[in-house]
């Protein structure tokens, strides 16, 4: 007991001498690369903003593809006249054509020490913001990685892949803390979240402002086989992995059928809010491997190239 | 508060073990989980505030705590609100051996202890003496000790003691009673009118009328390998009897023999055996089976044997072997137990005159209590000696001329010229060497008498430089100083008690419980002799029984105990 403080009303005591340590795991770089091979990004059918690209484009622009035909306005580019059409019509007649983007993508990932309770865990996570890089840079797409956890960190382009394999999941703030000290984000990208969700934060705001301006969002939450699961037992001294509160149980039949209740009650919610705010979600075990969840789990996020 | 039984109090005790387990139970086996919030249970109670929530989590160890308390509480006999006992009793218990004696089932000794359990409660005693009787008296429990600790004590006690005198025993318990006018108890089995009683002595006999065959004495004789055994049986009954004396050396059945006796009437059986190991005399058994068992040791050495040293004239030296001639056991010879020789020379018996001689006419002047100069009678006798110093304390003299003496080594100087005197023709010679035989005999390491009869003083002899020790037959090691001849008090319990010098057996000893008067039984029976009562000690007489309630609240934190846990698993 010598360290820790006096109970809170629900009977977890405070670690004062800090959090536990965690159990961080490299992520398999050949795996990502096998599971992204032959795959792309799946970008969704709603307009979407990035650089000059190969990707049409929600606006006008001037790629060779035609997306409409109207009216000559005043102003309009006269080299946009067909002129083929204002000889069949006898009026003023433009092409309307998409512009093509190269499409704004970014990985948000959760690097806050809950990601790290196993190895298992913190390897999957970061295998999967890897592997959806790939996916967007094969599908022309421009990923970005956000680091949420201590500081944040933001990169983009080839110091992405170093960053992600020296990044550690040990940040002591929850996710919704540590996703405010991030640089914003930016809008009418495709926003892909990569978190265990398991903050005790409210998920209804916390979604609305993960989603908030994307194109498109998708969650994918990424639990351990022992947060599914936990083993029972005659007792266990429960510290959490990333604030250090203590909280000791006998984890009898009767305990672990009511945390996997909450745990139930809890993703359902998040469910609902991903709903809401018209993300897609995607929750996956990393127990599985990373090539196994992008045939099952993750198949929406890939297509063929 | 008050405790009749404070000992009871060392239950809370067990509160250490209990506070350990709970705070090892609270040790758990270190987890990290991702979500500590998915684990909490959202407790209705925990919303009231803290320090419920915190009462919760350690109702268990609280209501175990209870429960021990509870029980200590119990055991310790606590009583709240009532004047606790503070009477002192003090109980003298008969500690002859008849208290042994069984009938239907229970000795007089266990009557006692229960007769002094029921004072106890009777009188609402908190502290009792308990003083058993004896040649010596001695303090069983106390002076004042706490009820349970001196019945416990009494609960080892073993009468032993040969029939005796029982008023230094009440003089020792009204020393160490509260106050001149408390009434002493006196527990015994003998007959009524055997002891005058002090008027403020309650007695009471816990005896019982029965009839007893024990052995009455017992001898035995070792002469060449052949041990002659002298009992004597003694019939305590009311009928002629005949009953089978077995004596058994260890190899089996040595001798059984029928003896008829009538009634009150004793018979003495004489057998020879031959055998130098311990013979064991036994008679059927019967209310009192310590007097008809016996173990006799074979009896000390009575040989002596006496060197003459070289130097000795020839008429002293013939004057010498002449006399130890007409001694029973002496036999010349070494190793020596007594050596004669001249002066000068390291004998234990130096005979001869130096200087200038003078001849003197009995009777001398004698040192009559040393018992060398027993039955030895110099009237008329020519006795020469010489005018040279003589060492030692004087024995005999003449004028100033020593004539015998004995130094603090135990060497005996005789200033004697037997070629002028006629002393070693006179009836006091051969008698002065018997009891010089005598002296070397007792002087050896050892008990003289290897069987004594209970309530005997016992006689042994230790040498100084090594560390003696008597072992009783319980093991019991009581020390003794090395110097020489001692006279000890008799010894009790009977049995075989060990006579050690630096740890090593030296010798042995039978203590055997002969005693007629404790062995007639038939005058045994109960009686009670009243004494004046003091109101002060029968107001502090309490009957009240324990405070179960103790119990109820034990066994209440209990059950709350064990619903809270299993709810808490549930």
């Amino acid at each position: 007991m010598t360290g820790e403080g006096p109970p809170d009303v629900t009977g977890v005591r405070r670690a004062d001498g800090g959090a536990p340590p965690t159990r961080d795991g490299p992520p398999d770089v050949a795996a990502v690369e096998r599971a992204a091979a032959g795959r792309a990004l799946r970008f969704p059918r709603v307009p979407h903003r990035g650089r000059l690209g190969a990707v049409r484009a929600a606006s006008v622009g001037s790629s060779m593809e035609l997306h409409d035909f109207r009216a000559y306005h005043p102003g309009d580019d006269l080299r946009h006249v067909d002129w083929n059409a204002v000889a069949r019509t006898g009026e003023l007649v433009v092409r309307v054509r998409q512009d093509e983007v190269s499409p704004r993508v970014e990985v948000v990932l959760d690097a806050s020490a809950s990601m790290a309770v196993s190895a298992e865990k913190a390897a999957r996570a970061k295998e999967l913001a890897l592997w959806v890089c790939e996916l967007s840079r094969n599908a022309g797409g421009e990923a970005t990685l956000l680091l949420a956890g201590g500081e944040g960190l933001r990169v983009t382009g080839p110091g992405m892949r170093p960053a992600l394999l020296a990044a550690k999941a040990d940040g002591r703030a929850p996710f919704d803390v540590a996703l405010a000290r991030l640089p914003p984000l930016r809008p009418c990208g495709v926003r892909v979240v990569v978190s265990d969700f398991l903050v005790e934060a409210p998920p209804g705001p916390l979604a609305e402002r993960l989603a908030r301006d994307a194109a498109s969002a998708v969650f994918v939450q990424v639990l351990d086989a022992d947060d599914v699961d936990p083993p029972g037992g005659a007792g266990a001294r429960l510290t959490d992995a990333e604030t250090g509160e203590v909280l000791e149980r006998l984890l009898d039949a009767g305990a672990l059928a009511a945390y996997r209740e909450r745990l139930a009650a809890h993703v359902a919610a998040w469910q609902g809010a991903a709903r809401r705010v018209s993300a897609r979600w995607l929750p996956l075990v990393a127990s599985a491997t990373l090539d196994e969840l992008a045939r099952r789990e993750l198949s929406w996020l890939a297509e063929g190239t | 508060m008050s405790f009749g039984a404070p000992l009871g109090l060392l239950a809370l005790l067990a509160l250490a073990p209990v506070v350990a387990a709970y705070f090892l139970r609270r040790k758990q086996p270190p987890r990290v989980v991702s979500a500590l919030f998915l684990w909490r249970s959202p407790d209705p109670r925990a919303e009231a505030g803290p320090k419920l929530e915190r009462f919760s989590r350690e109702a268990s160890l609280a209501l175990e705590a209870l429960a021990i308390a509870a029980a200590a509480l119990f055991l310790a006999d606590a009583r709240c609100g009532e004047v606790a006992p503070t009477a002192h009793l003090v109980v003298v218990l008969d500690g002859s051996l008849s208290m042994r004696a069984t009938v239907d089932g229970a000795s007089a000794a266990d009557r006692a202890r229960d007769e002094v359990a029921r004072l106890v409660r009777a009188e609402g005693a908190a502290a009792l003496t308990l003083v058993e009787s004896g040649l010596k008296p001695r303090v069983l429990a106390g002076p004042q000790l706490q009820v349970a600790r001196a019945l416990a004590a009494l609960e080892g006690w073993v009468p032993s003691q040969p029939a005796h005198d029982v008023a230094p025993a009440f003089t020792l318990a009204r020393e160490l009673a509260t106050g001149r006018e408390q009434p002493l108890f006196f527990l015994t089995d003998g007959p009524p009118g055997a002891v005058a009683l002090p008027p403020s002595v309650q007695g009471r006999s816990v005896g019982r009328r029965a009839p007893n065959v024990a052995f009455l004495s017992a001898l035995r004789r070792d002469v060449a390998g052949v041990a002659t055994v002298t009992v004597r049986v003694g019939n305590f009954t009311d009928e002629a009897r005949t009953v089978q004396v077995r004596l058994d050396d260890g190899r089996g059945v040595a001798h059984e023999t029928p003896v008829t006796m009538g009634p009150g009437a004793s018979a003495a059986l004489r057998v020879g055996l031959r055998t130098s190991a311990e013979v064991r005399a036994t008679l059927p058994g019967d209310a009192l089976p310590d007097d008809g068992d016996l173990v006799l040791p074979p009896a000390p050495d009575e040989g002596l044997a006496v060197e003459v040293l070289e130097g000795l004239d020839v008429a002293a030296r013939a004057a010498v072997t002449r006399a130890l001639s007409a001694v029973d056991g002496v036999t010349l010879g070494a190793p020596a137990g007594l050596a004669v020789g001249p002066p000068g020379s390291a004998a234990t018996v130096r005979l001869g005159a130096v200087g200038e001689l003078a001849s003197f006419v009995g009777p001398f002047f004698a040192k009559k209590t040393n018992p060398l100069l027993d039955d030895v009678q110099l009237g008329g006798v020519v006795w020469t000696a010489g005018a040279g110093p003589v060492p030692g304390e004087p024995l005999l003299s003449a004028g100033t001329v020593v004539l015998a003496s004995e130094g603090d080594d135990g060497v005996v100087h005789l200033n004697l010229d037997l070629t002028r005197s006629n002393v070693q023709r006179s009836v006091a010679w051969p008698v002065l060497w018997g009891n010089l035989a005598r002296r070397a005999r007792t002087a050896r390491q050892g008990f003289p008498r290897r069987l004594v009869s209970l309530g005997e003083d016992v006689a042994v002899v230790t040498a100084p430089g090594r560390s003696w020790s008597l072992e009783g037959p319980s093991g019991e090691a009581r020390p003794l100083l090395g110097v020489g001849a001692l006279s000890l008090p008799a010894l009790t319990p009977p049995g075989a008690w060990r006579l050690l010098a630096d740890g090593v057996e030296v010798d042995r000893l039978a203590v055997v419980p002969l005693d007629a008067a404790e062995s007639d039984l038939r005058t045994r029976g109960p009686w009670a002799v009243e004494a004046p009562r003091v109101t002060a000690l029968a107001s502090l007489a309490s009957s009240r029984p324990r405070a179960f309630g103790f119990v109820v609240v034990a066994l209440a934190a209990l059950l709350v105990d064990f619903w809270l846990t299993a709810r808490r698993r549930a």
